[in-house]
């Protein structure tokens, strides 16, 4: 599957249409659903909410593998922005020291089975994995 | 799809998907209830780092009045996602099975 979507948190539904019709063409296992749902919308949302110097549409593709699924997305036009870096989220803080920020991406690497990160000619492309028991 | 009202119990119920591009939605329902309040996770079915966003700002304007948010019948992929946030740390959680 490979499609391009408009930069606005209104597309996310139909990246969720899009994955369910994929993961039953593609027979892939149901129980990677949420987490690929969850590391998609989460990358998506930071190109949009992040990426702002392009209005180009941010391209998904997905591929069935062995025992799973590798995603990839990819924004144009942008600056370079490594989310596969760790996260410095303190999920000890105290809930007046909490905040939501970070968290997206830090749950994203907790999901993931492999995560990797390529920017060439102001084009970030973001690849994940997720297979059934952690089989990467 | 995502839903949020009070149920027959006077408990906020949400169901569906609570996603970035519901958080808005939630957010504008939560920020209406005082108090104690007890939020049915019955029938949700996801929730990422926005809808975690929406339960941090309101649990923590309830705590400022010695108020909070209490959820209760959480599944199990959910209650996953809380404790990965370290929300089990914050909230009173109960379980679907618990």
């Amino acid at each position: 599957m490979r499609k391009e979507y408009k930069r606005s948190f209104d597309e996310i539904q139909n990246i969720v249409a899009d994955t369910e019709r994929f993961f039953e063409e593609e027979n892939i296992d149901n129980s990677l659903r949420l987490k690929v749902d969850l590391s998609i919308e989460e990358l998506f949302v930071n190109m949009v909410t992040y990426d702002t110097e392009t209005n180009r549409d941010i391209l998904v593709e997905m591929t069935p593998i062995e025992n799973g699924i590798e995603v990839s997305l990819t924004d144009f036009g942008v600056e370079p922005f490594d989310p596969t870096q760790p996260r410095d989220v303190d999920i000890d803080a105290s809930l007046n020291d909490r905040s939501a920020g970070g968290l997206g991406l830090y749950l994203v690497l907790k999901m993931a089975d492999s995560i990797t990160y390529h920017y060439q000619d102001r084009t970030s492309t973001i690849t994940f994995r997720n297979c059934v028991e952690g089989n990467s | 799809m995502f839903e949020i009202d009070f149920n027959d119990s006077g408990n906020v119920a949400v169901s569906g998907r609570l996603d970035a591009a519901q958080a808005q939605t939630a957010q504008e329902f939560l920020d209406r209830v005082p108090g104690d309040c007890v939020v049915d996770m019955t029938g949700l079915e996801y929730i990422s780092s926005a809808g975690l966003g929406v339960l941090l700002k309101t649990h923590k304007r309830l705590m400022a009045t010695s108020g909070g948010l209490k959820l209760v019948n959480v599944n199990t992929h959910i209650n996953d996602i809380f404790r990965y946030s370290g929300f089990d740390k914050l909230f009173d959680i109960e379980t679907a099975s618990s």
